[in-house]
């Protein structure tokens, strides 16, 4: 009986550091890759800690090639983030204040990106587009349509999530009784309430768009992705650097994001703006 | 900011002297215009999103040239049936280990209760994990069980050579490795909310009423997971078959998966006249995840309607 309570204290802490060398190794490995210059083969215990350096990294980040392609996906996540918000957050209010009855629909709809999957959607685009629009396909912002849309069943359902915490019809009649314009609502009611879901699906559409390979490699789009694919063979180990520091960076940037989320999740109820309304 | 933009909105707003509308009424619309709202949602997912998927289907039933069966017939064919079964194969292996290892995970995780950061740390790397895939991924691991990896080096140290044991990061095996480093987090992030939603009284009670703790699981716990564990099981399915990226990288374009396959018919550099082709692979992989998402669906609105 003691044996089983020890075994059952004892498993969860075994599975545990197994999964983490399961999530770490992989990274490690491509740290060793990409900052080390050693070829696997005479890899031993002797030179185990020799020749590492972030050559190859510095290599990769001074190609022109590499700044043109980051400026590309910076360019395109920006305007994604600005199209998906300017479409999804009118969209989301006026389903929960004027349209409830809707937002069923709404809500399969925002699901549909995960139907069809990348891969079939660009088929689908350059067999509709290629032949209609040849001048949309060839421009690089041809990809922030679908970007938006690969993006938005999260942004509808942090959106979604963000409204149904609020009580959103009394803040717009509160406001409006009050002599507030619709647009001032807007932007000095709703917007600031729902800070937390727009940072939060600003930053995850940012992170996909960042990421996302299928859609750029088939429009021959050349994107930060793409770069680094074609990297792999010219200079891999600027490839491989280049790859771990994005994912450095992914880290921190959802880090961020859920600092933030914690931070803020006091703030959202309508009870905390009634007590300031009191005096 | 939020509650300082709504005090001031009673005392500066100029044209304050709206009593005389009712302002409730000014925003309400007569019902028959409801939807009006929703027009540029539903016109940007129709242009961008709807149109592009039902063309695929217009153009893989045409008629193709010199054949006598349909691309959508030829689709599942030969070779074309093998790789979507290679690929079903692969994304329900990838799903099942997914569901049992990311649960398992979760499961170990919310027993240890200190130090309390530990959670929170392993919730925010499951986020990152889970949407880690594409190229970073299959660097990764590359450099980690490539035949020239990190890893691959250390087992063969060990005396267990991986390629001579058909192992490769790109066949059926690998891929299904490379695959669990985002299913399990996936899964992770799904059973964490399912576990913690069961509560401490209901075990208790259980116990009070003499049942062992197999009898609870079986009988409490694991009927109030089902919902979780099928709905997470779809969705790790649909994560898996709808995968390129990945694969693509770790088999530089050769894996016999479907979305690589339809990468060459985009392309072209295949016999012409078969262009249909890749619309009908397309157009079978969405037949696929409408089935699974439907499903996904089904047994959601069942979770959310017993939670009620």
């Amino acid at each position: 009986m003691a044996a089983m309570k020890f075994i059952g204290k004892i498993w969860p802490r075994l599975y545990i550091a197994i999964a983490i060398v399961f999530f770490v190794a992989p990274l490690l490995s491509m740290a060793r890759f990409a900052f080390q210059r050693i070829p696997m083969i005479s890899l031993g215990k002797d030179n185990l800690f020799k020749r590492w350096t972030i050559d190859g990294l510095l290599t990769t980040l001074r190609d022109p090639e590499f700044s043109h392609s980051l400026s590309v996906s910076l360019k395109v996540a920006f305007f994604t983030v600005l199209v998906l918000l300017f479409l999804m957050v009118p969209t989301t209010l006026w389903v929960h204040l004027s349209a409830p009855r809707w937002r069923g629909v709404v809500e399969t709809v925002t699901i549909l990106p995960y139907v069809v999957p990348p891969i079939a959607l660009v088929v689908g685009v350059s067999g509709t587009y290629r032949s209609i629009a040849p001048w949309f396909l060839a421009s690089n912002y041809s990809l922030v349509p679908f970007y938006a849309i690969l993006a938005m069943p999260f942004t509808f359902r942090s959106l979604d999530v963000g409204i149904k915490a609020l009580d959103l019809r009394t803040l717009v009649d509160a406001a409006k009784s009050l002599g507030a314009s619709s647009s001032r609502v807007m932007w000095n009611v709703l917007l600031p309430n729902l800070r937390t879901s727009l940072i939060n699906a600003a930053f995850l559409t940012f992170t996909v768009v960042l990421g996302e390979f299928t859609i750029a490699s088939l429009l021959l789009k050349r994107t930060l992705p793409m770069y680094m694919a074609e990297a792999q063979g010219s200079e891999p180990q600027g490839a491989l650097g280049l790859g771990l520091l994005i994912l450095v960076l992914t880290t921190i940037l959802f880090t961020l994001v859920s600092i933030i989320r914690k931070k803020d999740s006091t703030s959202i109820n309508v009870k905390n703006i009634n007590v300031g309304m009191v005096p | 900011m939020a509650l300082a933009g709504i005090s001031s909105l009673g005392q500066s707003d100029p044209k304050g002297g709206s009593h005389t509308r009712t302002p409730l009424q000014r925003f309400q619309l007569p019902v028959k215009f409801k939807p009006i709202g929703l027009i540029p949602f539903f016109g940007f997912v129709g242009l961008f999103l709807v149109w592009p998927a039902f063309s695929l289907f217009r153009l893989a039933i045409q008629p193709t040239k010199n054949s006598d069966i349909s691309a959508m017939r030829e689709a599942i064919t030969g070779d074309y049936l093998d790789s979507f079964i290679y690929t079903i194969k692969l994304s329900l292996l990838t799903a099942l280990l997914g569901v049992l290892l990311g649960s398992l995970l979760a499961a170990s995780v919310l027993r240890i209760e200190r130090p309390k950061w530990f959670r929170n740390f392993m919730t925010s790397f499951a986020g990152v994990a889970a949407n880690l895939g594409g190229i970073p991924l299959a660097f990764a691991f590359i450099a980690a069980l490539g035949t020239q990896g990190l890893i691959t080096k250390m087992i063969d140290y060990f005396g267990v050579n991986l390629s001579d044991a058909g192992f490769r990061i790109s066949n059926f095996a690998g891929i299904t490795i490379v695959y669990l480093y985002f299913q399990i987090p996936l899964m992770f992030l799904i059973m964490v909310p399912a576990f913690n939603g069961l509560r401490a009284a209901w075990s208790e009670a259980a116990a009070s009423l003499g049942a062992a703790p197999w009898q609870y699981w079986r009988y409490v716990g694991l009927p109030l997971l089902t919902p979780a564990l099928l709905g997470g099981f779809l969705l790790l399915f649909s994560n898996a078959f709808s995968a390129y990226a990945t694969a693509y990288a770790l088999s530089s374009g050769g894996a016999r998966l479907v979305p690589v396959q339809i990468r060459f018919f985009l392309q072209g550099n295949t016999i012409t006249g078969k262009d249909n082709l890749g619309y009908a692979l397309a157009a079978w992989m969405i037949i696929i995840m409408l089935i699974t998402m439907t499903g996904y669906l089904f047994v959601r609105r069942r979770a959310e309607k017993w939670q009620q």
